[in-house]
């Protein structure tokens, strides 16, 4: 992977230089910011997270579940008890809740571990440990040949410290 | 310097409206390095730490030699006498499960609802929920005469092939308990990554505690892409755990409410206890955010007017409380049921009135103080209040279990209770228990959320911010000098 990162100090300077280079479709872009900023968010204009998904089939797959094994378990040694039905589905309906919430939240967990490409063991390109105290990171993939396009846009807009990564 | 400032406004500074909303700023933090340095010195050993922890271990201690001296001689030690049989322990599991309630108000609820006061205060307020239902999950297990046989609740394949009956209200309870602790120790944890980056990448820090907060925050590098989908989940997690306040405390209230016992076969128990649980914790979040702030200086970031909104909330479940209690008499009363109208009498103004006393001075009378502006904004108030709302929420679950255990149908059942040394060393071993974790957490990591923060300090930016916010990040609408901590 070969690119170009701009270090910014200023938000405003990060978002115009994220727009100069699209403009110029230089390469992909990824930013590191300390905080999620909808400037930030607006210039990069990244489609809607599938992490809602990972949470639509755990939280379905929970209240089945729920409902299953309370239902299997009471049919699995009938025991009746002041006339009621043998599965009930009024008391059952805790468990298929509960095991929704359950199943549905650790499935958000995992949406997020997989679309985020977290844990990750090795150190990623670009990556610089002010980014995760003030400053704002602009990185550019983009071939040898586009790099010098990408160091001045990065420069015009005001990057303080601008270098070749791969 | 804001942390000099005097605890309370002085008579003639200006009201100003204390909006509970995603507005909320505190202009006297100016940039996000000053953030990451003032809560990261939170985490510097400190003299009163080792002593608070030291408190903390020696009641836990104490809390375990009385459980192993029950085991040793028998649950007879904890001064059951039936059919008082709920006592001590069944109170203070509910009361532990109540304050965690708080906690997720907070981060999740307040979240949905975009109330920015809760920024500053919901780290804390979410470390308590998870240690509180950690201390509350014992309870049940304490109050077991075999208790190494608890496993038996829950549902797993065995030999014997018998499975836990569904339809009791205790297996609901641990299913209950069991997915909150999970999601909110998912949540906890979750909201921590961010945070735990910001420690990894600080200066200074060992090669082993830098490997350590590698791991734990997973390789978190800040990218557009990693904030897009953590905002995303972070989302749904709040909004799961929404409902699951509801429902916890709910499936609580049903170990009663199922039971034809008087005073506690009654509809108005889930909403009842659900108020109640978040009145509690409101307490207990007071309880530790206000010495926090004061010892960590960090009185411009819980500032005066979170304080103050929180309070509310608090005034709040306060009035629903007294409210359902209110409910509570009117019931009795109208139900023309004699056993009810007996039992309840008994509460109020027989074998139990000095608990019933308690109660509802510390819950319904003492709260409305709140609705002075001038006492919402005075922290030491606050923390007086915080421990007359402990107090009464304890006694609220005594009079709720124990009065009607000794005073059911059967005028020959009729009896009395009182706790043994065991059942108050193993109350205060669950306080040191539960002080142990939170002094263990606040030392190791960020009480204050870094990077929610940094979402409302302003960012440094080059020309002016057409919203108000100056090339320096200051919000100019608010005067310069003003002191952070009545921001």
């Amino acid at each position: 992977m070969r690119g170009v990162l701009g270090a910014f100090r200023e938000l405003d300077a990060a978002v115009s230089a994220i727009e100069a280079l699209k403009q110029k479709n230089v390469g992909a872009i990824r930013v590191f910011t300390p905080t999620p900023r909808h400037e930030l968010e607006e210039a990069i204009t990244a489609p809607p997270s599938p992490v809602r998904r990972f949470t639509l089939i755990g939280g379905l797959l929970g209240v089945t579940f729920g409902y299953w094994i309370a239902i299997w378990t009471s049919d699995f040694w009938p025991l009746v008890v002041g006339g009621k039905p043998i599965a009930s589905w009024v008391p059952y309906t805790i468990f298929g809740f509960e095991v929704m919430v359950l199943i549905g939240g650790l499935s958000t967990v995992v949406g997020l571990l997989i679309n985020a490409r977290v844990p990750r063991l090795t150190m990623m390109v670009g990556y610089d440990p002010r980014f995760s105290h003030g400053d704002y990171g602009v990185w550019v993939e983009c071939p040898p040949e586009l790099a010098r396009t990408a160091e001045d846009l990065l420069r015009k807009h005001g990057a303080v410290e601008v270098r070749r990564e791969r | 310097m804001a942390t000099l400032t005097r605890p309370a406004p002085a008579r003639d500074e200006p009201r100003r409206p204390n909006l509970a909303t995603a507005g909320v700023q505190l202009p006297a933090v100016k940039d996000y390095e000053q953030v990451d340095r003032e809560i990261i010195r939170t985490l510097q050993p400190a003299l009163g730490w080792f002593l608070g922890l030291g408190v903390a271990v020696f009641f836990l201690l104490l809390g375990i030699s009385a459980w192993m001296y029950q085991i040793y001689s028998g649950l007879g030690v904890a001064g059951y006498n039936p059919p008082v049989m709920w006592g001590v322990y069944i109170i203070t599991f509910v009361f532990w499960i109540g304050i965690g309630h708080a906690g997720t108000l907070i981060s999740a609820i307040l979240y949905l609802f975009r109330a920015g006061f809760r920024t500053t205060i919901y780290r804390c307020a979410e470390a308590m929920t998870v240690f509180a239902v950690m201390t509350a999950a014992l309870f049940p297990i304490l109050h077991l005469g075999r208790p190494w046989k608890f496993f038996w609740l829950i549902p797993y394949p065995n030999w014997r092939y018998i499975w836990p009956q569904f339809k009791s209200p205790l297996v609901w309870d641990v299913f209950a308990i069991l997915t909150y602790f999970t999601i909110s120790s998912t949540f906890l944890f979750i909201g921590l990554i961010p945070d735990i980056a910001v420690l990894r990448d600080r200066e200074g820090i060992s090669p082993i505690r830098r490997r350590i907060f590698s791991v734990l925050s997973l390789g978190w590098r800040n990218t557009d892409n990693e904030w897009r989908h953590f905002a995303r989940a972070y989302l749904f997690l709040a909004a799961f755990s929404t409902p699951l306040v509801l429902s916890v405390h709910s499936v609580v209230s049903f170990d009663f409410a199922m039971a034809l016992t008087p005073g506690w076969h009654t509809t108005i128990f889930p909403p009842y206890f659900v108020a109640g649980a978040i009145f509690s914790g409101m307490g207990m979040v007071f309880t530790i955010i206000i010495p926090l702030r004061k010892f960590f200086g960090l009185k411009h970031y819980v500032t005066i007017n979170h304080l103050d909104a929180a309070a509310k909330l608090a005034l709040f479940t306060s009035l629903v409380v007294g409210c359902a209690y209110m409910s509570e008499w009117f019931v009795a009363w109208f139900s023309g049921n004699e056993a009810e109208q007996s039992f309840f009498a008994n509460r109020i103004w027989g074998q139990w009135w000095w608990a019933s006393a308690i109660l509802y001075t510390c819950n319904m009378v003492l709260p409305l103080s709140l609705f002075v502006q001038r006492l919402r904004r005075n922290a030491a108030w606050l923390f007086i209040i915080s421990f007359t709302i402990n107090i009464g929420m304890w006694f609220e679950r005594f009079v709720i279990v124990v009065p009607s255990l000794s005073h059911e149908f059967e005028p020959w059942q009729w009896t009395s209770y009182r706790p043994t040394w065991v059942d108050y060393s193993i109350l205060a071993g669950s306080f040191g228990w539960f002080a142990m974790w939170f002094m263990l957490f606040i030392k190791q990591l960020p009480v204050i959320a870094i990077a929610e923060v940094k979402e409302i300090v302003p960012p440094r930016l080059r020309t002016q911010h057409p919203h108000g916010i100056d090339p320096a990040g200051r919000h100019f609408e608010f005067e310069p000098d003003t002191p952070g901590e009545y921001a």
